[in-house]
């Protein structure tokens, strides 16, 4: 797989004064935070239990390109921008260790974790308490503000980081298509907006050219957002009009 | 040992293994037996496995079940009629099923009335449709003669309570074999037939079929393997034993110097006169789209002549209430003409019908052979048939088609083997229905003809599959299906009995997109292929290019009449493939065409050998003589032993066009080889395009045929066909259709039905999962296979590329300025499928430059 190749290869980008792309997290130098988002463990299960006999490979999957950046950017708080579990009616005993395992994981790199609600984290709950972290609807650090984008947070701030959208561009070329995950920058109202892409790596996630937009921070014309696309490096690729 | 029966029996000693109220009842209805009869009947009597290939119509279904009746009938008599199943009759078709049970029940209350008494055999149908009261009543009571689907008989095999009915069962008929043996459906009916055999000890079996070769094999097929040699069968062909009148018309005197709306017009006159010089006409599209399309035309060219109670259209997509009502009318002799494309190709009852029209060729000779046999009810009335040629390598198909149906030469069939999904989903069903020794489950599956080679690796794989070796031990509980343990075999689990009956079947579930211009539907689509779509985008179905506009719902609205060429890749195609021998046939004929030319022949003469070679008339003969002249002149004329290649650029791609005549099926393997070494060569993604009659391969860079031909040996074609497959959209599709076979995609599960578009994204994520685990994972396997033998026809591709090694076949190469009508037509038809040749990553970084170059802004988006 491509991504294996990251450590090989310059996989950040920084996009603005105090806000640096990292593979699939964005990483805020100044204040040492390191934010992902979307991570729907148990996203593989889900399948199962709608009579989808996949195989799992995910967990393993996160967990190895996540040690990768904590490696890399050594965060000192780490956000998980909503939806770390993927919520599907009972959760096994496995889904609740993989969760475990992952947050296990961030603890050994930063002092804080910080956990955004997400539509699919309606029982985060149980765990965060266990952990002794807080779960929150937003987080903000050096006017910025981080929350999971589906519905609309009416704190104001300069720039505004959301996840829940799974955003992904597909491009075509003489008939064939490939899709990639990407960063989406653009305006909300007077704000900046950041849509960042999902940690989920079954899927790439859905094409924003096409595909209907689920967050009502997106419910707007995206021609002039700049795409950033995520694979083995960060490749710039301009606003979504000039890729029409 | 499988062999022709070369004489009928005689009359007289019928009669003498005749119950005499049956026999009364016979001839009360029959004035003498008919020769499928003759033939069949004695056999079956003396429980000798048969295989009776008659054209529909014929006498076939009594044929079968009069031994039966008559032991059932002799046995009531008796008093020594036994509560069990004697009979099993599986056809294809529900409404089938329904016929034959009409079919029984009214001889049956005949016969009473002869015999003066109630003789209380029972006959029940059991299909997905049977309510559950009736359900409850056969397990109680079993019927006599059962009548079933393959798929129900999949869940009566493992329906304990049922099985107990099936231990002493003496027949199984299976009817319209020929249209089950070309499928999975087949392969599952096969595995079905030796479960039951291995239950019931013996049985005799008896195959009903239409024209279809090689009929040995269908017979093989029919009673599988014992001890590694084809069990006993007899076979009875009387698939000839009607007169033909046959012909192929052309709309327009000459094909070439016609306008488009000419040939309409003067097709529309065509088979307007044809109609009404005959009572009943029958015609046959080989799309959905020109079904509609020419009910739509006669109505509106001659709206006094046709209303929708005199003319309709009949086709799969077409609701059943629909379909009944248009049957009911034919066989009430209302219809002035029915238009289809397969769906009446089965052997429903559908009444007289005094001529079958074919609307271009029917790209089978069996299959014009079925189509034709719709015509003319009785045994010995003439059959009369018209084939309509549109365009000339149309009618050099239709004339070569018509010689082999006179001469009695038929094309053959491809039966699918080793099929991993089905064997997956069969030895599933054995699981389910008691514990096995794998030794044992091994022996019943090698019995049945298509496993007969399957290797015991692949079988051990299957096994692995299906006790969930593939996972972690602590996941397994929710992979395995059955346990193994010390080399037996069982169900695993409660939910596994459920799983199975609910998900039992071959055929793939599929929700398609109905494809219309305003109201008009001109075909449909996966639903997978709509979402690649974009507004703008010109596609390809059953052969017509159409602009996408925009979907609502489950319909796509199009726009036909576009001049631009298509934008994308058309895997997903309507088309049926031109059989293999029959291409063959076309090529050898115009080999000879050619060699005559060559030779210098006259005009004269070579028109008078094609008229003699083809049995057409003058004028068609002329036709196709100044069609191969013009080849001739051209350049060379491709036949089944030269391919001639074209080279030729334009102003963005540089082509290679192959006129290979070989049929869609080994082109489309071909130039997927070819293609691929291409690729290799150029490292660059490669267009290919793929019609009957040839293919092209397009790249931004210049292609040479040389180099590329020299990469690939015929011994390592399955290899580099495996690999050129890999990325494409039709193995993915193909995967998905495995996995729900193979019970890892279950749309029935835990009480509700998935939706198949949500499948197409999640059977991705399994195929990349899958993937991962082993490129040899049993299912992916299957797809691979599925893809390179059963869609395309790696065999004979495989014998074309080891012909040009041998130089047993020419290849001439020719650079031409314009392109060659032929070529022409090709590349305006569109691609069907880029290899991806580039890495993904590669891909990207291609289009990021380009990108940045488009919008000059290179510097500001320097990284870091």
């Amino acid at each position: 797989m491509f991504w294996q190749r990251l450590a090989r290869s310059r996989n950040s980008m920084k996009i603005d004064k105090n806000i640096e792309i990292i593979d699939l997290g964005l990483y805020l130098p100044n204040e040492k935070t390191l934010v992902i988002a979307d991570v729907h463990i148990g996203y593989e299960e889900a399948l199962n239990k709608q009579g989808v006999l996949v195989p799992r490979f995910q967990f393993k999957d996160v967990y190895l390109r996540l040690e990768k950046i904590l490696k890399k950017c050594n965060p000192s708080t780490v956000v998980i921008n909503g939806d770390l579990k993927h919520e599907f009616g009972r959760i096994s005993e496995q889904e609740w260790r993989e969760t475990l395992k992952v947050l296990a994981l961030i603890s050994r790199y930063a002092d804080k974790v910080i956990l955004v609600r997400g539509n699919h984290d309606t029982v985060l709950g149980p765990i965060a308490k266990k952990k002794d972290m807080a779960v929150v609807d937003d987080y903000k650090v050096d006017d910025i503000l981080i929350t999971h984008g589906h519905k609309i947070n009416r704190k104001k701030a300069k720039t505004i980081v959301i996840g829940h959208e799974h955003p992904a561009i597909g491009f075509r070329r003489q008939g064939r298509i490939e899709k990639f995950k990407c960063f989406l920058r653009g305006k909300y109202k007077k704000q900046d907006l950041i849509v960042m892409p999902s940690f989920c790596l079954a899927t790439e996630g859905s094409d924003v050219t096409k595909e209907k937009l689920l967050s009502p921070y997106l419910k707007q014309k995206l021609d002039n957002f700049e795409v950033f696309v995520v694979a083995d490096k960060v490749y710039g690729f301009g606003k979504i009009k000039n890729l029409k | 040992m499988v062999n022709y029966l070369s004489k009928p029996y005689e009359k007289k000693e019928l009669e003498k293994i005749l119950n005499p109220t049956i026999k009364n009842w016979f001839f009360s209805k029959f004035k003498e037996f008919s020769e499928p009869q003759l033939y069949g009947v004695m056999e079956i009597h003396k429980r000798n496995n048969i295989l009776i290939s008659a054209p529909t119509g014929g006498t076939k279904t009594l044929t079968s079940f009069l031994s039966v009746l008559n032991e059932l009938v002799d046995s009531a008599e008796k008093g020594i009629l036994e509560d069990k199943v004697y009979c099993i009759y599986v056809s294809p078709l529900k409404a089938l099923n329904e016929d034959i049970k009409v079919n029984l029940i009214e001889p049956l209350k005949e016969i009473e009335d002869i015999a003066g008494r109630k003789l209380g055999i029972r006959v029940a149908v059991r299909t997905g449709d049977t309510p559950t009261s009736e359900r409850a009543k056969m397990t109680k009571k079993p019927p006599h003669i059962l009548i079933t689907t393959p798929e129900s008989l999949g869940i009566l095999l493992t329906t304990i309570k049922f099985r107990e009915h099936f231990k002493k069962v003496d027949w199984c008929i299976i009817d319209e074999i020929h249209s089950l043996a070309e499928g999975k459906r087949g392969v599952h009916l096969s595995l079905s037939l030796e479960r039951l055999q291995h239950l019931c000890g013996h049985m005799t079996r008896v195959g009903l079929s239409a024209t279809i070769a090689p009929l040995d094999e269908i017979a093989e097929y029919l009673v599988g393997y014992e001890k590694n040699k084809p069990r006993q069968c007899k076979i009875v062909d009387v698939q000839f034993n009607k007169k033909m009148d046959l012909k192929v018309l052309c709309p327009v005197k000459d094909l070439i110097a016609t306008t488009g709306s000419e040939l309409h017009n003067n097709l529309y006159k065509l088979l307007h006169d044809l109609i009404q010089e005959h009572k009943t006409t029958l015609i046959f599209t080989n799309t959905r789209s020109a079904t509609e399309r020419v009910v739509y035309n006669l109505q509106d060219m001659f709206p006094k002549f046709y209303t929708d109670k005199n003319i309709g259209a009949h086709h799969g997509s077409l609701g059943k209430a629909k379909r009944h009502g248009i049957e009911d009318r034919l066989r009430k002799g209302e219809m002035k003409v029915v238009v289809s494309s397969t769906s009446l190709e089965l052997g429903l009852d559908i009444g007289f019908i005094d001529l079958v029209v074919c609307l271009t060729s029917p790209k089978s000779v069996a299959r014009l052979a079925q189509r034709l046999g719709r015509s003319g009810h009785k045994l010995h009335e003439t059959i009369k048939g018209r084939l309509i040629a549109m365009d000339r390598d149309d009618l050099v198909e239709c004339s070569v088609m018509l010689k082999d149906v006179l001469e009695r030469k038929i094309d053959r069939v491809h039966i699918p083997v080793n099929c991993l999904d089905v064997l997956a989903q069969q030895i599933d069903g054995m699981a389910i229905e008691d514990t096995w020794d794998v030794k044992e489950v091994f022996k019943v599956v090698k019995q049945s003809y298509n496993y007969k080679d399957l290797s015991k690796k692949d079988f051990d794989a299957v096994i692995d599959y299906l006790a969930g070796k593939y996972t972690s031990l602590e996941d397994r509980h929710v992979y395995a299906k059955i346990w193994h343990k010390n080399d037996r075999i069982g169900r695993r689990g409660k939910m596994g009995r459920v799983i199975y009956m609910t998900n039992i079947g071959t055929i793939p579930d599929e929700t398609h997109v109905l494809v219309k211009i305003g109201d008009h539907v001109v075909g449909k689509i996966d639903e997978g292929f709509l979402e690649k779509l974009k507004r703008g985008d010109i596609f390809v179905l059953g052969g017509q290019k159409y602009e996408f506009l925009f979907s609502r719902g489950m319909t796509a609205q199009v726009r036909s009449s576009v001049q631009r060429p298509p934008t994308i890749p058309s895997w997903y195609s309507e088309m049926l493939p031109l059989n293999f021998d029959l291409a063959v046939e076309i090529g050898k004929f115009r080999r000879l065409v050619d060699g005559k030319l060559n030779t210098g022949k006259s005009k004269k003469e070579i028109i008078g050998f094609i008229d003699d070679y083809l049995h057409v008339d003058k004028n068609s003969a002329k036709g196709i003589y100044d069609y191969i002249k013009e080849q001739h002149m051209y350049a060379h004329v491709a036949n089944d032993k030269r391919i001639v290649i074209e080279n030729y650029s334009d102003d963005s791609k540089k082509y290679i066009i192959f006129h290979s005549m070989y049929g869609r099926r080994v082109n489309d393997c071909l130039s997927r080889v070819i293609g691929y070494a291409a690729g290799k060569i150029r490292g660059r993604d490669i267009e290919i395009g793929i019609n009957d009659n040839g293919f092209y391969l397009a790249s931004d860079k210049m292609l040479m045929i040389e180099p590329i031909l020299k990469l690939i040996k015929s011994s390592r074609m399955r290899e580099l066909a495996e690999l050129a497959i890999n990325k494409t959209e039709i193995l993915s599709r193909r995967f998905r259709h495995c996995a729900g076979r193979a019970f890892m995609i279950l749309r029935n599960y835990m009480g509700r039905k998935k939706r198949v578009g949500r499948q197409q994204v999640s059977s991705m994520i399994l195929m990349n999962a899958v993937k991962r685990i082993s490129k040899d994972f049993p299912i992916l396997k299957e797809a691979r296979r599925e893809v390179l033998e059963d869609l395309m026809d790696i065999e004979n591709a495989t014998l074309i590329l080891k012909g040009i090694e041998e130089g047993k076949i020419k290849i001439k190469e020719v650079n031409t300025t314009t392109p060659s009508p032929f070529a022409f037509n090709l590349i305006m038809q569109g691609y069907t499928d880029v290899l991806r040749m580039e890495d993904k990553i590669e891909f990207l970084k291609r289009l990021h430059s380009y990108v940045l170059a488009k919008i000059g802004q290179k510097q500001k988006f320097n990284e870091d």
